[in-house]
């Protein structure tokens, strides 16, 4: 799972960033990604893991580095079972 | 794939043009000429029920639930029946940019104090994003909210407020952890009469000018932990939430506007003649009116199919922003035509033909400018 949402954010980022991006770099706080860039994750998230992310779990405990995100989709999809 | 309305969306439909017709303003000349707000039309609306049309049923008073396929076209048909662009352009800035954040990330306490008092018409509340040194940048915003006893002190300015000058509240983003960046920011219901809370007076604009648009400024004001939207730091999220229902629902009015702005260029260049004929027959005079209706269903088919992807549960990033950027230019565009075709009648105030287009303008700007959804069409699709 980590892999994957790396690679796509680093897809998503390749012009802004030269090195590959660790899985606790703040992705929006440090630029890494732009609003925009954030929302294309979530809908790639959806997508990716069949999930939809409510727009009150868009805060910076689920959202702000790849470690935080893993951990959170994994709470969802355990719920969702 | 399937194109058609039901039956009782079509009535619906019609239900609102019929209600616009014969309650609302009959003309505007006066109310543009001294940017006056009408809150009679407004109150006529809320009765209808049309300000319910955002939020559940429970804060309304609808009948039963509608969707958002129905909701969308009620707008389409107010846009159509009222002659004034301003009041359904406010009444969706209230709809969807207050009433559905605090119906989505409001207390139970939030939505019963505000939202029964927001879709009466009783109260009016505006939507408070832009600052003076903020405006497509929005996240570098420096109104702040400094955590206090039992609540936040907030110091900022906020500018070109839509209803400001009015308001009864406003719901306002501010910085409450600027370490963060864009995760650090927080939502206020900042009622009016809260100490350090003052408005300006109403500001003359090119158009809409039936809208009171204003400042908003806070000197170390107040505000009730009670008071926060949501969690501290769902500013974002909030952002985020309810910006493509609102697109769909603003432009909804601009396409019922150029719907009535075409039947009115088809009528008059029927009707005028010169050398001999009406001048609807010259064919620059016709393809322009042949160039108004391919907008006209442009605009409909993005419309439709973002208010489609919405009552899906879909995203709608890049159809948002393509909606918003074609919708607003063809209102532009179309309004210069329309006067064109009107020739010289067309330019004159008292005949109601030209305010479209000061109106048409202001949809270019507001909510992302046409460069910024040109931007995120360019960066979605691989820019
Ligand atoms: C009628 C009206 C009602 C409004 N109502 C509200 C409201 O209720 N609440 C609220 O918070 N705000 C409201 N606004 C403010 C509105 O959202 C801003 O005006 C808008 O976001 C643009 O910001 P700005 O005016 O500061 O322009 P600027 O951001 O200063 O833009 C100036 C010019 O630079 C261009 N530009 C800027 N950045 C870029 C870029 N990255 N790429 C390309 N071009 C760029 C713009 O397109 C524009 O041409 C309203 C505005 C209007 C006109």
């Amino acid at each position: 799972m980590q892999e994957k949402i790396i690679k796509y954010i680093e897809e998503l980022s390749s012009e802004e960033i030269d090195e590959s991006i660790e899985a606790t770099e703040d992705l929006l706080g440090s630029g890494i990604l732009d609003s925009l860039g954030m929302m294309k994750l979530i809908a790639f998230l959806e997508e990716e893991f069949c999930c939809k992310v409510l727009p009150e779990e868009m805060v910076i405990e689920n959202f702000m580095t790849v470690l935080h995100i893993t951990d959170y989709l994994e709470t969802k999809l355990v719920e969702k079972q | 794939m399937d194109f058609s309305w039901t039956q009782k969306q079509i009535e619906f439909k019609k239900e609102v043009i019929d209600f616009a017709k014969t309650n609302l303003g009959t003309t505007y000349i006066e109310e543009d000429y001294n940017c006056k707000f009408s809150k009679k039309d407004w109150k006529a609306c809320a009765d209808f029920g049309l300000l319910g049309l955002s939020v559940p049923k429970k804060y309304s008073n609808q009948k039963e639930e509608v969707d958002v396929l129905s909701a969308i076209l009620a707008m389409e048909a107010l846009g159509y029946g009222c002659k004034d662009n301003g009041l359904p352009f406010a009444m969706n800035a209230q709809m969807w940019t207050v009433q559905t954040p605090i119906a989505h990330f409001g207390t139970e306490a939030q939505k019963d104090k505000f939202l029964p008092k927001l879709t009466s018409g009783e109260w009016i509340a505006s939507h408070a994003l832009t600052e003076p040194e903020a405006g497509s940048d929005v996240f570098s915003m420096q109104t702040t909210a400094t955590k206090t006893d039992g609540g936040y002190i907030l110091n900022g300015k906020k500018h070109l407020i839509t209803l400001g000058p009015i308001c009864d509240f406003a719901l306002v983003f501010a910085v409450t952890n600027p370490k963060v960046g864009k995760w650090g920011l927080s939502v206020f219901l900042v009622e009016k009469g809260t100490e350090g809370f003052t408005v300006s007076p109403n500001k003359a604009k090119m158009g809409l000018r039936t809208v009171p648009i204003g400042d908003l400024t806070f000197t170390d004001c107040f505000v009730k932990e009670e008071n926060r939207l949501g969690a501290e730091g769902a500013g974002w999220s909030i952002t985020n939430h309810s910006l493509e229902l609102d697109r769909c629902s603003v432009h909804a009015s601009q396409v019922g506007a150029m719907e009535r702005q075409l039947e009115q260029s088809i009528t008059y260049v029927k009707k005028r003649k010169q050398f001999g004929k009406s001048v609807g027959r010259f064919q620059s005079v016709s393809n322009r009116i042949a160039d108004m209706k391919l907008r006209l269903e442009t605009s409909k088919l993005l419309l439709y199919k973002v208010a489609w992807l919405k009552s899906q549960g879909k995203p709608a990033m890049l159809e948002g922003a393509m909606l918003k950027l074609q919708i607003s230019e063809n209102f532009v565009n179309s309004s210069i035509d329309a006067i064109r075709n009107h020739g010289g009648y067309g330019y004159l105030v008292e005949n109601e033909v030209e305010r479209d287009l000061r109106d048409a303008v202001g949809g270019v700007i507001y909510a992302g400018t046409s460069d910024i959804q040109r931007n995120i069409i360019s960066q979605i699709i691989g820019l």
